[in-house]
């Protein structure tokens, strides 16, 4: 790593293995890397399991890492973690808060072992919308309310860098959307912001960098709009009256076709008034053509292979080993 | 400091914290009350019929010590030779005399106040590991031994406090009842000095109980760590092995017991019998009894608080929170 650092946030190589007392070692990230730099919104994407808490966990100086270098905010993580603190808002996995305060209580609590002016309560309290409910208890809220008191936490500081792992869990739609508003806000204000989220419509409306990590190995990362295309295959979707005719004419001339049940998939396709016109001199008028653009969705699932198969169920670990993918979009 | 107010506002905000003073309140309203049922103030005929008691047992003690001092030496041996003075107190029936029940009652006070401490430290620490409140602070003030330390001095500040208050309390609501249905006694300047000697030595011991409970439970991260130490160590140990040791003849099983020294703690001295001290060699002038002090308890109490809270700050220093 070279010092001085410019990036907000720099993970090389990072390693963990936990071991559990019988002996067994579940190894949790294997050589993670990952570049956040100031002022984006860096989503934070892979499957259960994948080692994103356990990322932001090291990070924060909970978990001791086995090998790998680690900085935030330009200095070494964790050594300079006590310096830094005060600039880094952070939510980790739901976390837990005393049930018998009162979420004011609660906030007020932090503000003052972290030196933060009393002022910061009620205002947070009302940037995530619980200035109405914040003399309540805490053992009385939703889980909606209490991941809102959580990101009241991480805002109290006033960060530069706010770490989010799963802020919408447990969220309502309406919920999702304020996060969302909040995260632009924050972003407009210039915070550089690190979110995890299994929501990836979301990740795709709310970010503009992405990192995808499958196996505790990253699989890609870039800008958004740099990872979708990379999977981009020029695929058009195709209905037409006689699939099986037009599937035919479209092979013969040489493009990768997939019958579905009520439409085609066809590969490849540099223009697609050609695929009009071939079909119309031939009589099949085609109903529809849409250019299959891939999503955020697709691509993860693809990265990480996490699509469910046909009737087996999933399980946790049973993502893809990742290789050496080189998306052409790594910085 | 702020750190401190803020544990110390977790502290007293604990619903367990609240239950066991509670507890502990109940348990002293029923010794005190006990204690009142159980006394009366001596009736006037008592008084004399007492008076007159003192007064035989005065004119025996003289007649004792006049034989002793006829049949020569010194006087010195004597004064030791007979009994102390009899003291009015000593004839009066089914009345509470302060002087001579404090102490015991003091005893009885402060493992109430130890085990109160030992239990609240312990779910202070215990609690904020298993719900994640510990990790939500390491968030905000990633130094875990700060972090750490702030807790286990808050915790121990605020038992001494409550210890201290309750122990004036507690002994000032007896000095009433004996004032109201009882004898005070003889409240010499020894008397109390003796007695806040007694309460220091209980405080400490509150102390102590409360640095290992905070200890064993952060150590086994979770309350009931350190309710399973105290378990084992009295079942394994106090028991278990007090039978071996019995089996395999050893000479002073007391010396390996954590309940000797708290009991030399508390009374300064205590002796134990050796029974294989004596055995090859020729009686009277043999000494078969050892004596464990309060030093030596003040030593194997050091010795377990670096093991058990130092040990806690060590692997909380390094160790993967959830
Ligand atoms: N304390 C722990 N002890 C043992 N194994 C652990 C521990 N914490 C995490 N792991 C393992 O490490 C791997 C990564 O877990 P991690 O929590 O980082 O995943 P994640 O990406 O955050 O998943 P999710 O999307 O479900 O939150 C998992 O296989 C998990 O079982
Ligand atoms: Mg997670």
């Amino acid at each position: 790593m070279v010092w001085p650092m410019t990036a907000v946030i720099q993970i090389e190589g990072l390693r963990k293995t936990f071991r559990t007392f019988r002996g067994g070692a579940r190894v949790a990230l294997n050589g993670f890397d990952m570049t956040v730099e100031a002022g984006q919104v860096h989503g934070f994407l892979g499957p259960n399991g994948s080692g994103k808490t356990t990322t932001l966990r090291t990070l924060l100086g909970l978990v001791r890492a086995d090998d790998g270098h680690m900085s935030i905010l330009g200095q070494r993580a964790p050594e300079a973690l006590p310096a830094v603190a005060p600039r880094v808002g952070a939510i980790v996995e739901s976390p837990q808060f005393f049930g018998n305060f009162t979420g004011r209580r609660t906030l007020q609590l932090l503000a003052r072992a972290g030196g933060v002016p009393a002022e910061r309560v009620d205002a947070v309290l009302a940037q995530v919308g619980l200035r109405d409910r914040a003399g309540e208890r805490v053992k009385a809220y939703s889980l909606g309310m209490k991941q809102r008191l959580a990101v009241a936490s991480a805002l109290l500081k006033q960060p530069e860098l706010l770490i989010l792992d799963e802020p919408a869990n447990g969220l309502d739609p309406a919920g999702i959307r304020e996060m969302r508003d909040l995260m632009r806000e924050l972003s407009a204000a210039g915070i550089t912001v690190l979110v995890s989220s299994h929501i990836l419509a979301e990740i795709q409306l709310i970010c503009d960098h992405v990192t995808i990590i499958s196996r505790g190995q990253r699989v890609a990362t870039g800008p958004v709009a740099a990872v979708l295309s990379g999977f981009d295959k020029g695929e058009y979707r195709v209905r037409v009256g006689d699939l099986d005719r037009a599937a035919g004419v479209l092979t013969t001339a040489g493009l990768p076709v997939t019958r579905n049940d009520d439409h085609l998939v066809v590969a490849d396709v540099a223009d697609s008034a050609w695929i009009s016109e071939q079909l119309g001199q031939r009589g099949m008028w085609v109903t529809e053509l849409t250019p299959i653009t891939p999503d955020l969705e697709s691509v993860f699932l693809q990265l990480t292979a996490a699509a469910p198969g046909p009737s087996v169920p999933r399980q946790v670990d049973d993502v893809v080993q990742p290789g050496p993918i080189d998306l052409g979009v790594q910085p | 400091m702020n750190l401190a107010l803020a544990e110390f506002s977790r502290l007293a905000a604990r619903r367990f914290v609240l239950l066991m003073t509670m507890l502990l309140v109940a348990a002293f309203g029923v010794t005190a009350a006990t204690t009142v049922a159980g006394s009366h103030e001596p009736t006037t005929a008592e008084w004399e019929r007492a008076e007159q008691e003192v007064r035989f047992a005065e004119a025996r003690i003289e007649q004792l010590r006049q034989d002793c001092e006829r049949r020569q030496v010194s006087p010195t041996f004597c004064d030791a030779y007979v009994e102390r003075e009899p003291r009015i107190e000593d004839y009066l029936f089914g009345v509470f005399v302060f002087s001579q029940e404090i102490t015991d009652l003091v005893y009885f006070m402060i493992a109430f106040l130890a085990l109160f401490a030992f239990l609240v430290a312990a779910s202070f620490v215990g609690a904020e590991l298993t719900s994640g409140g510990m990790t939500n602070l390491l968030l905000w003030r990633p130094q875990r031994v700060t972090v750490l330390g702030t807790k286990l001095g808050t915790v121990l500040a605020a038992v001494l406090a409550l210890s201290a208050v309750a122990s004036v309390l507690y002994i000032g609501a007896f000095y009433a009842i004996a004032e109201v249905t009882g004898v005070p006694g003889d409240l010499d300047g020894e008397f109390w000095r003796d007695l806040v000697l007694s309460v220091t030595r209980g405080l400490g011991l509150v102390l102590f109980a409360a640095a290992i409970g905070f200890g064993a439970a952060t150590l086994g991260r979770h309350t009931a760590a350190a309710l399973g130490l105290i378990a084992t160590y009295a079942i394994v140990w106090e028991v278990g092995a007090r039978i071996v040791f019995e089996v395999v003849e050893l000479g002073r099983p007391d010396q390996y017991m954590l309940t000797s020294y708290i009991g030399a703690w508390m009374a300064g001295e205590v002796s134990f019998y050796d029974r294989f001290a004596c055995t090859d060699s020729f009686g009277s002038l043999c000494q078969s009894q050892y004596e464990v002090t309060w030093v030596h308890a003040g030593a194997v109490f050091a010795i377990l608080l670096a093991a058990i809270v130092g040990g806690a700050f060590a692997t909380f220093r390094h160790r993967d929170l959830a």
